[in-house]
């Protein structure tokens, strides 16, 4: 120590005047070193100053001042830690704060990260991790998902759809405390079992076709594994003729019969695990409620919904209903929603809706059907108050509005 | 006293800590969660450097990138497991049962020793690249070893019906101590698993006895469920126990290890441990509350001011500001809530946390650290990336 004073009273302070004690490890043992601190300054160019250092013992080091780096993100207000760019051992600690103050302002790369080492291996696990994300949740689990569908025995399939009905109603509750409320006024479920019976009178389903009315604004129906049908009361307070809800009836068990639903809720089961991993917690349960929301508005493949179509307008036929009905269903959405794909509605999100209308006319032309009504005037309003009759301002507010799309809440 | 024994400063401040949190959080938001990895870097070399054992710093010298590495090597191998098994499990869990409850709980077994082999393997990685005076901890790779141990430790607790939980807690405690350096010396934990009984373990135990029975008798309709409200007392109370005997088991096996003739002293208070919780808890949900009252509050009076709405009736709040302000307003607060909660967290109780235990640590026999050698840098390439994958590393 005595050396090192002696050096300091010794040292000239220079212009820069930076002359300090400090502690220094020298990454080879766990002795603590009190060092002698001098900043040389010999008249060059400021990148060519350089930290004396020396030891008691009078050992010294050179530290060029444009290799020095400062510990990042360091708690202790008052100093600062210096490594060297070239060695990741060595470290010298200066607890003063104007010795720290001098060194931030001398030093010029001091906040300069270190280079990013194995690039090309970051890449090849990047890409590998991609892809292999990509192949599970695009291609294995799809694949996968078609064949264990078809496996699937039939009361199985029934539990998964309604283990998903619940999910989906605590999805759909912004709170997730309780759950959307199941419309059950019995006459309206009466209209609607007069409905069903006319539609499914010479179909074969494995199982019982069971109809849910939520009450929610969502203009929107679906179908669940296990010969659920869904409506949102949205989709009832839209139509204008019990055809028109007949229609879209006959469209989703055109899923239910063809097990789309099935198929779609495994693929999810299998893909939301995969997804949630990649993403981690970095917003709480977002992307949890965001995949249930997409399962909710599931997007079936062109053909699926093609073929839920031709279904509908098959059934409709049998049971002397006009497909026209499903055409001027989709008009009316279309009108709401516009043609765009995928913002509110699963409807909306349906491709190609001038077609699908078109379609559905044609299948109505040259019809001659014995046009005995679906419901009569009592039984569709039956069905019109199945929720419960009851003034709810946003639904005025938005019929005011017809360009505001509902809020998919 | 200073020569033979040394204390352990912390230099942490609350308000330095809000602004780190909050920048990284919000970075993290913005980045969809990938500079996660860079917030928990950052954060970890902050409470590192902030605990100062004999007046030195710790430091943390993990970086972002071999994190990201690590984590997308764990994402490959467990995106398979996750994806294909779970869905088979979904599967032959309703084919078989009609019930998706089976697949929930095989899928949770199979991941079990992953999670315990994660665990070790993150412990690992934080060891190496923590310093002090400039010397690396390690240790020694036994990740499967680990898990297996783990795996048995907790059978027996099980079968015992929690008995031995404390033989398990000192066991594993030891399997990790006795495989961890500091530089050239091998860390030892001395004294047995009866330490840790005694009246905080039979607390706890008879608190958790005593809630399960409750509830099992009212399940099983032995009582009503009037009786519920006993839940009341026994819930706090094992909760109280639970903490009183994690702050004994870590004095007591801290007061235990050695290395090289150095060992340690730690005095954390249960007392103290507690007040933290409840304080820091209490002033993050009150600190939430003004927030949230805050927020209310001005955008009230922005939508009278830009919209003309009026405060009081609340339907015309709906009818007259534009459906994507609503969204964006919803947006915004759910975010803000949940990242300042986060915050919050911790800065209210975790700092404090490691304040405590910090300040209450002393190192006994400082000459003989002069005798310890640095030890080679430990690679540990997947970084803790399980534990990532897993969503283990949660806390810091």
């Amino acid at each position: 120590m005595t050396l090192a004073q002696d050096q300091r009273k010794a040292a000239p302070c220079g212009q820069t005047g930076l002359d300090v004690f400090a502690d220094f490890l020298d990454g080879k043992t766990a002795r603590v070193k009190r060092v002698h601190v001098v900043l040389n300054d010999d008249g060059r160019s400021a990148s060519h100053r350089t930290l004396e250092i020396t030891d008691a013992e009078g050992n010294r080091a050179l530290w060029p001042v444009a290799t020095l780096r400062a510990l990042p993100d360091q708690a202790g207000h008052s100093g600062i830690i210096l490594r060297r760019a070239d060695s990741s051992e060595e470290r010298l600690i200066i607890d003063d704060p104007s010795t720290a103050a001098r060194l931030r302002a001398i030093c010029p790369y001091l906040h300069k990260r270190p280079p990013v080492t194995g690039k090309g291996r970051l890449f090849g696990w990047g890409l590998g991790a991609i892809g292999s994300v990509f192949l599970i949740v695009m291609v294995l689990i799809p694949l996968l998902a078609n064949q264990l569908a078809e496996l699937l025995p039939p009361a199985a399939e029934k539990a998964l759809g309604d283990a998903t009905l619940d999910q989906i109603r605590e999805g759909l509750d912004r709170t997730g405390a309780n759950p959307i409320r199941i419309c059950e006024r019995e006459k309206g479920l009466a209209a609607v079992k007069i409905m069903q019976a006319r539609l499914t009178k010479e179909m074969d389903l494995p199982y019982p076709v069971e109809v849910h009315v939520l009450d929610h604004p969502m203009v929107n129906a679906f179908a669940l594994p296990g010969g659920h049908v869904v409506f949102f009361r949205g989709l009832i307070d839209e139509a204008e003729t019990p055809e028109e809800v007949a229609a879209v009836f006959a469209h989703e068990l055109g899923h239910v019969a063809h097990r789309d639903p099935a198929r779609i809720t495994l693929r999810t089961a299998g893909s939301v695990g995969v997804l949630g991993l990649l993403f981690g917690d970095f917003a709480g349960g977002t992307v949890v409620l965001f995949l249930t929301e997409r399962l909710v508005q599931a997007s079936y493949t062109r053909e699926a919904e093609a073929l839920a179509d031709d279904f509908a307008h098959e059934t409709l036929k049998k049971a002397g209903i006009s497909p026209a009905a499903l055409a001027s269903m989709f008009e009316r959405l279309r009108a709401r929603y516009g043609d765009e794909e995928g913002i509110v509605a699963h409807f909306a999100s349906h491709p190609a809706m001038i077609e699908r209308i078109e379609k559905a006319r044609q299948a109505a032309k040259n019809l001659s059907l014995e046009t005995e009504p679906l419901l009569d005037s009592d039984q569709w309003a039956d069905l019109k108050a199945i929720c419960g009759v009851r003034f709810n301002p946003l639904d005025y507010i938005r019929k005011m509005r017809p360009q505001m799309p509902p809020k998919a809440e | 006293m200073s020569a033979s024994r040394i204390r352990t400063e912390y230099t942490g401040r609350k308000w330095r800590l809000f602004l780190l949190t909050l920048k990284t959080s919000l970075l993290t938001l913005l980045t969809l969660g990938f500079y996660r990895f860079w917030m928990k870097t950052r954060l970890r070399r902050w409470f590192w450097s902030a605990i100062r054992p004999g007046g030195q710093p710790l430091e943390y010298t993990g970086n972002p990138i071999e994190k990201l590495l690590g984590f997308l090597m764990a994402v490959v191998v467990l995106a398979f497991y996750i994806g294909i098994v779970n869905l088979v499990l979904v599967f032959l869990s309703f084919t078989l049962l009609n019930d998706n409850l089976a697949a929930y709980v095989v899928s949770f077994v199979g991941v079990i020793p992953i999670l315990f082999f994660a665990r070790y393997r993150a412990r690992r990685y934080i060891l190496a690249r923590t310093r002090w005076r400039g010397i690396r901890f390690g240790m020694e790779p036994a990740a499967w070893a680990y898990s297996l141990r783990a795996l048995g430790q907790w059978l027996l607790t099980i079968l015992t019906l929690g008995w031995l939980y404390p033989r398990q807690v000192f066991n594993l405690e030891k399997f990790r101590t006795d495989r961890t350096f500091y530089g050239s010396a091998r860390l030892h934990q001395g004294g047995d698993w009866t330490m840790l009984r005694g009246p905080a373990f039979y607390n706890m135990y008879a608190a958790a006895m005593l809630s399960i029975g409750i509830v099992a008798l009212v399940q099983f309709g032995f009582l009503s469920e009037k009786k519920l409200l006993w839940l009341v007392l026994t819930g706090p109370w094992f909760l109280i126990a639970f903490l009183w005997f994690r702050v004994h088991a870590f004095r007591t096996m801290a007061n235990h290890k050695s290395a090289d003739g150095i060992s340690l002293i730690a005095e954390p208070r249960l007392p103290r441990v507690l007040g933290i919780y409840l304080l820091g808890y209490t002033l993050a949900y009150l600190i939430l509350l003004l927030f949230i009252a805050a927020f209310v509050f001005i955008a009230l009076f922005a939508a009278q001011w830009l919209f003309g709405v009026n405060p009081v009736v609340i339907v015309t709040w709906q009818e007259r500001v534009p459906t994507w302000v609503q969204m964006s307003a919803y947006i915004f607060l759910y975010f803000s809530i949940f990242i300042l909660w986060g915050v919050l967290h911790q800065v209210f109780v975790a700092l404090p946390l490691h304040r405590h235990y910090a300040q209450t640590l002393t190192i006994t026999n400082p000459p003989a650290l002069a005798r310890i050698r640095q030890r080679d840098r430990d690679h540990a390439t997947e970084a803790g990336g399980f534990a990532e994958a897993l969503d283990l590393g949660a806390a810091i």
